[in-house]
């Protein structure tokens, strides 16, 4: 098993090793050197700035950002049926909720919906356990609180339409819903109570997509100008 | 004057009985004390706190020299000031809750302590990890790796004098981080690996902005090597400086690229490849002086062997499923759970009682993290958590080497033997 255990054995992958620690008499004066380095820092005065000023010009995060999670407002109420599954799966307990009864089919919802964002480590379990796709992270990125108690978030301040989540939950169902074993034809039917299910103008159903097709598409992209 | 009675000159002011015998143990390491000229202060021996606070010891360092002159006689390391009891909040966490935990134990390298814990709980549960997850999980290590390595180049070079250099590693690694965002949806904190695969799959962005990153990193990489490597200040600080002798190296514990400037080819890749590092071609860099510039030799190839690793991956990545699809094993998809009964229990599942191990169950896994062996203990007694997790952390091992290679250095080297052996607190300490 142990393949080189036994003898210190020597393996440089540079050809130069030999002479790599014997300097020449041009490189003992450190003249040149010094202007090699200079001639480096001078370079990169030419770059282009790599760097963002922050308060006034704004990152914008990709929809895969994990920023701050929210509940999904869909036709003026929360999806969240208040299972109760993010607080159990959130690792740093930032969740608490009390669930309700209501004449809606859905048949539940959170009386009351805290998240502690000074609790929250932006993991997305949350996201991730939901059974009705109620909860997901947003892009907010930059969260600050005047005092501790501010810093509990309430339903009020939660709830986000759903309209405004449209690139994430895009991307949840592209990425994040499919199934990667056996395509199963699932009856969509099978969900009627989900609040998720009911606005059929909102393409939030079943995302069979050809993964392949996507995997296909998504490893020959070619290498792309970001950093100029 | 003998420095014998170092207990009775200071007058600690916090947790003192710690303190003492920290003073203790340095009195008493291997110790032949003969007696100086008091007047010659050159000869003046003198006891020098450095750290925690001191920004050169990369994190909270205590290291306690005994100097004569400015020749260390002796240290000692005092670490613990970053405990946060990790092992034990993972025996109150299911495994997966216990992942996001791992991303602040070594945060240079977050990606590489996901997967660590997420490949020893797929080998006591004997989990199927699809291929497709395995490749995605080798990019994002050898990102973590350069990433690590990046800092450890910016801040060693610092530490030798050179500032303006930290500026330019600081820019290739903040586009790992950009990378990382697109891989993962975080910067520093990814928790992307899952036990049984991984959270999501590659998208378009990430592949593209991962591809432009390799064709373009080996240029800069070549750059450094061109400012360093004749570079005769670089040179003269770091020769013959920290050495670790290549017959005391195994004995003393040491691993990682600190070992393997030593001359011991010890890579957990090569010994036992996990995920499929067999089917990718690498070499291990390895030189036997054991100083710091064989250390600065070792991780630059490192560096330029993950590229390497990093195309064949892009290569050999095939189609398919980036999660095991045995609902014992792994959380079902989401439409398996938003349309069907069984799915929908096996989420629940998943989240309130976890991946269970059988009982009585124990492993050890260990992978080549950028600091080294990274490996994960876990003893499992058949409930979704762990009935105790213990972590052998490549950081705490070096930190051993760091107090014996000390030694004999002079003070000023310190800080660049520090650097050299790149140890990060969070993980020495957990």
């Amino acid at each position: 098993m142990a393949k080189n255990l036994e003898k210190p054995v020597l393996n440089a992958l540079s050809s130069n090793q030999k002479n790599e620690r014997k300097l020449n008499f041009l490189e003992r004066i450190y003249l040149p050197e010094i202007f090699k380095g200079l001639w480096y820092t001078f370079k990169q005065m030419f770059q282009p700035r790599f760097t963002m000023n922050y308060p006034e010009e704004k990152w914008t995060p990709p929809a895969i950002f994990r920023g701050r999670p929210v509940l999904v407002e869909d036709h003026g109420k929360e999806r969240c049926v208040a299972c109760g599954l993010c607080a159990r799966a959130c690792p740093p307990l930032a969740i608490s909720m009390q669930a309700s009864e209501t004449e809606d089919e859905k048949e539940r919802f959170p009386d009351f919906f805290e998240i502690n964002m000074l609790r929250c480590i932006y993991c997305g379990y949350c996201e991730e356990v939901c059974p009705e796709e109620a909860i997901v992270m947003s892009k907010d990125y930059d969260i600050v609180f005047e005092s501790r108690e501010d810093a509990v978030y309430d339903k009020e301040r939660l709830l986000v339409p759903k309209e405004d989540l449209e690139e994430r939950l895009e991307y949840l169902k592209t990425y994040k819903n499919t199934q990667f074993g056996n395509f199963w034809d699932f009856q969509e039917e099978n969900n009627i109570h989900s609040v998720r299910d009911r606005d059929t103008d909102w393409n939030t159903g079943l995302s069979l997509v050809d993964m392949i097709k996507t995997q296909d598409k998504n490893d020959a992209a070619p290498a792309s100008k970001t950093w100029k | 004057m003998k420095v014998t009675d170092i207990n009775s000159r200071v007058n600690p002011q916090f947790q003192e009985k710690h303190q003492r015998s920290i003073y203790k143990s340095l009195e008493d390491k291997h110790t032949t004390i003969e007696d100086v000229d008091i007047d010659d202060p050159l000869n003046a021996k003198m006891i020098l706190n450095m750290g925690p606070q001191h920004p050169a010891t990369h994190g909270v360092l205590r290291l306690v020299l005994q100097l004569r002159g400015e020749t260390i006689e002796k240290t000692k390391l005092d670490i613990g000031y970053l405990h946060r009891g990790v092992e034990k909040i993972a025996e109150n966490k299911t495994y997966q809750e216990f992942m996001p935990y791992t991303d602040r134990m070594d945060y240079l390298s977050p990606y590489s302590n996901n997967v660590a814990l997420c490949l020893a709980v797929e080998k006591i549960a004997s989990v199927e990890v699809p291929d497709r997850a395995q490749y995605i999980r080798m990019i994002g290590c050898e990102l973590a790796r350069m990433s690590s390595h990046l800092l450890w180049l910016g801040t060693m070079v610092m530490d030798a004098g050179a500032i303006s250099f930290f500026i330019w590693t600081f820019r290739e690694r903040e586009k790992i981080y950009d990378i990382m965002d697109q891989i993962a949806g975080h910067r520093f904190t990814v928790s992307h690996s899952r036990i049984g695969g991984v959270a999501n799959d590659l998208t378009s962005d990430a592949s593209a902005i991962i591809k432009e990153f390799i064709t373009k990193f080996p240029q800069e990489l070549k750059d450094w090597h061109g400012l360093l490597d004749r570079n005769r200040i670089f040179i003269d600080r770091n020769e013959n400086v920290g050495v670790l002798e290549t017959d005391k190296a195994l004995d003393i514990g040491a691993t990682g690229p600190v070992l393997r400037a030593s001359g011991f080819a010890v890579d957990q890749r090569i010994i036992t490849p996990y995920s499929k590092y067999d089917e990718v071609e690498f070499e291990v860099p390895t030189r036997l002086e054991g100083d710091n510039l064989a250390r600065y030799f070792v991780r630059m190839e490192e560096m330029k062997e993950s590229i390497r690793i990093i195309q064949q991956c892009l290569d050999k990545m095939p189609k398919g499923p980036i999660r095991s699809n045995n609902a014992k094993h792994a959380y079902p998809s989401k439409d398996e759970v938003y349309y069907s009964m069984e799915g929908m229990i096996h989420d629940f599942m998943m989240t309130d009682t976890g991946i269970c191990p059988p009982a009585g169950a124990e492993c050890y896994h260990a992978v080549e993290s950028p600091k080294g062996e990274l490996g994960y203990y876990i003893q499992s007694d058949g409930t979704g958590h762990p009935w105790r997790i213990k972590i052998n952390t490549p950081s705490f091992r070096n930190l051993q080497v760091l107090e014996n290679i000390l030694d004999g250095e002079m003070v000023a080297d310190t800080v660049v033997v520090i650097g050299g052996v790149d140890p990060v607190m969070g993980e020495a300490d957990k």
